[in-house]
């Protein structure tokens, strides 16, 4: 439960996928979410809530299915995994499969508020995730992941003061 | 008329997409410069039995780590944090798994995680890592850190 693994405790390593999988798909992300935000920007709102609905299933296919099966994964293996040098360490795949679960809630959120008439909604909604899937494939920085420490502490410590 | 109106419309929203791409740029590049950063601190003082029930802090220094289920970089800090506690004696390595101890996010103030906490052998906290750890940066303060216990020890 809440005991601090010793020194000699590993993490699973077993089940590891390449880091750069992610970051390739989270490169394909952010162009399909600058086009969006082009096309809500310029007066293309239809155009740019199909977009932004297809991201939305593609960030759902992730989250629910799991990175490991979703088809830009696929696509990585095909056209780079044998091109690159093998990756000097795995990662666990939950991380990323979350980090897709919260861009899909606010590709979501953004849809929903738009249908409900709020302004500017796609494109808010858009520019948000890109800086996401951005910083993610630039940089290997993971905000998505990092919001599950934010949410862990607001809605467990609920929890943990009724027991 | 109408197609002039639009090309100027396309144009701002191309440039609100640059102006985008280069501000989260900056945004990456800033956190880059900050993360892994150890910052000396003469802060709380941590008690063995708050992290767990089993957990014994070292004589000389602990690093402790907190983390989560869905965080990529805590487990290389963690193999990093172990090879270094392993190769000097009396430096112990715990590493917290936040999602079950919501309390002490709150307690320590953590944002992110990792972080890390470099304990001295009285369990005050000496320095805070944000982000996985510097190994060159996170090495010489540890040995710094240890090399005052020493001292420590002679004198007495």
């Amino acid at each position: 439960m809440s005991i601090p693994s010793p020194d000699s405790q590993n993490r699973s390593p077993s089940r590891g996928i390449d880091p750069r999988g992610p970051r390739f798909g989270a490169g394909i992300t952010a162009v399909l979410l600058l086009i969006a935000l082009v096309l809500s920007l310029s007066g293309g709102t239809v155009a740019a809530f199909i977009l932004l609905a297809v991201i939305a299933a593609l960030f759902a296919w992730g989250a629910f299915a799991g990175v490991q099966r979703h088809p830009y994964g696929l696509l990585f293996k095909v056209l780079l995994r044998q091109r690159l040098a093998p990756p000097t360490e795995l990662e666990d795949p939950a991380p990323p499969t979350f980090a897709q679960g919260v861009g899909f809630v606010v590709v979501v959120l953004g849809l929903v508020l738009h249908l409900l008439g709020v302004p500017y909604a796609l494109g808010v909604a858009a520019a948000l995730a890109f800086v996401a899937a951005f910083l993610n494939a630039v940089f290997g920085y993971c905000i998505g992941c990092q919001l599950y420490l934010l949410v862990a502490r607001v809605g467990w410590t609920r929890r943990g003061a009724r027991v | 008329m109408r197609t002039l109106e639009h090309t100027m419309n396309l144009l701002m929203a191309i440039a609100s997409a640059v102006a985008l791409v280069a501000v989260t740029t900056v945004l990456g590049l800033v956190v880059r410069a900050r993360t892994g950063r150890l910052r000396r601190v003469r802060a709380d003082t941590v008690v063995a039995h708050e992290l767990s029930g089993a957990a014994v802090l070292g004589s000389r220094a602990t690093l402790l780590q907190f983390s989560t289920e869905f965080c990529a970089p805590c487990r290389t800090t963690h193999g990093l944090l172990q090879r270094q506690a392993s190769a000097r004696d009396g430096v112990v390595h715990l590493d917290v798994d936040l999602t079950h101890r919501p309390e002490l996010a709150r307690r320590f103030n953590i944002l992110q995680t990792p972080t890390t906490f470099v304990l001295d052998g009285a369990g005050m906290i000496r320095a805070r890592i944000g982000g996985a750890p510097r190994p060159t940066e996170l090495a010489s303060a540890l040995d710094e850190l240890i090399g005052e216990s020493r001292v420590d020890t002679i004198a007495r």
